[in-house]
């Protein structure tokens, strides 16, 4: 029992933080430059984000558990297919934040159709099926509850990441800068920092 | 012919996936350690590129227009499905070091976004030569950003197991440079030489 909370712990921790999906591995950094001109978009795709990658992570691993795997077909078919699990649901999710939530619709607005190929989601269906990817280093096969927990915690490192980000760029919008500076290349530079910072959790614990 | 060529030459500068329009970043950013892998990758994006913009600008007609973006994801990821498998099997070890990213292509803005923007409203050859200077434009950043990080941040430029430049053993390399940080300094640096240049040229 302690043994598998262990495990849980270490995978949600490792997934969010040390290796951080924007800032250590650089997957999905379209919207971490597009929605992060405020906290309050930053926020909103953090939720979206987090909804499909769980939703799509578990959809994902049944299908090749169930269909794929048991059929054979796993080893040139898992790109179409996962990616088209993927678009279904992000767009069963626009028509449901559309519903309930026009605002937060208005707020997330071309960024939401563009989850589907945003590629964080897609890597992490991709990373907990497939045996030999880098799973924080180690070559593993995950099971359903873990591939879950994994999923969750890159979606808040995502989080993290992206509000951190939006806050510090708030901030930067007012101060003076070099003209040739302005605008993206100081989000790289700013971006970098923080990785920097991010690198010091590294040695945190060995899985 | 001039117009293929304004369209290939658009595509590689003035267009330029990573410097000017800012999309498919993710994988520059993470693979762009070494040249030899920046290569590789580069020849797989503009395959992929290429075949996806000639079959949907070939059938941009019979395709309808509410299901089109299923439609262009299906036949990139058979393109990518196809890279996926030659790489596994003739490149292993270049595989392994690009691991996820080889599937990722599937979701490389670029390649999606010049469906959507090009392909699927020109004709055959127009889309050939916007595939090729896209790819083009893409490789040619990789390797400018593959090249400074290796050879700065290892002191050493090795391809195909074979060191090809060396800065000598007194030259202590700053790792930073070959780290994930790098990228991000790397990026940002050269996008703001990019823009004094611009400046300088055409005084805007």
């Amino acid at each position: 029992m302690m043994e598998a909370a262990r495990t849980y712990l270490l995978l949600f921790f490792g997934a969010a933080i040390v290796y951080n999906i924007l800032l250590i591995r650089f997957i999905g950094l379209c919207p971490f430059f597009g929605v992060s001109k405020s906290i309050e978009t930053s926020i909103g795709m953090s939720v979206a984000v987090l909804f499909v990658m769980t939703v799509a992570t578990s959809a994902c691993w049944l299908l090749w558990g169930l269909v794929l795997q048991p059929l054979g077909v796993g080893e040139f078919l898992y790109i179409p297919s996962f990616i088209l699990v993927i678009a279904a649901l992000v767009q069963f999710e626009e028509m449901f934040i559309r519903k309930v939530s026009p605002p937060l619709y208005k707020a997330m607005g071309i960024y939401l159709p563009l989850i589907t190929t945003n590629c964080a989601v897609l890597a992490v269906a991709v990373e907990s099926v497939k045996p030999g990817f880098l799973k924080l280093n180690i070559p593993y096969h995950y099971s359903l509850p873990e591939a879950v927990v994994y999923a969750i915690g890159v979606a808040c490192g995502f989080a993290v990441a992206i509000v951190m980000f939006a806050a510090i760029r708030e901030r930067i919008e007012l101060a003076p800068i070099a003209k040739s500076l302005r605008g993206a290349p100081i989000g790289f530079i700013t971006a970098g920092l923080m990785s920097l910072a991010f690198m010091g959790f590294a040695g945190l614990f060995k899985l | 012919m001039k117009r293929l060529r304004e369209v290939f030459l658009s595509a590689l500068m003035l267009e330029n996936p990573l410097m000017r329009l800012m999309i498919g970043l993710c994988s520059a950013l993470a693979i762009s350690t070494r040249v030899e892998s920046t290569l590789f990758m580069g020849m797989a994006a503009t395959f992929v590129l290429v075949c996806s913009n000639t079959i949907i600008s070939l059938s941009r007609k019979v395709i309808p227009d509410e299901v089109r973006i299923p439609v262009f994801i299906v036949v990139i990821a058979s393109f990518v499905t196809i890279v996926d498998l030659v790489m596994r099997a003739y490149f292993p070890p270049i595989y392994a070091r690009l691991g996820v990213w080889i599937p990722l292509i599937v979701v490389n803005c670029i390649i999606l976004g010049r469906a959507e923007a090009f392909a699927s409203k020109n004709d055959v050859l127009a889309s050939v030569a916007d595939g090729l200077g896209m790819g083009g434009g893409y490789t040619i950043v990789l390797l400018i950003m593959g090249t400074f990080r290796e050879l700065v941040g290892t002191g050493k430029i090795v391809m195909f197991e074979r060191t090809l430049v060396s800065l000598g053993s007194t030259f202590q390399p700053p790792t930073i440079v070959v780290l994930f940080p790098g990228a991000f300094f790397t990026f940002g640096f050269l996008m703001a030489i990019l823009n004094k240049l611009e400046n300088r040229w055409w005084g805007k």
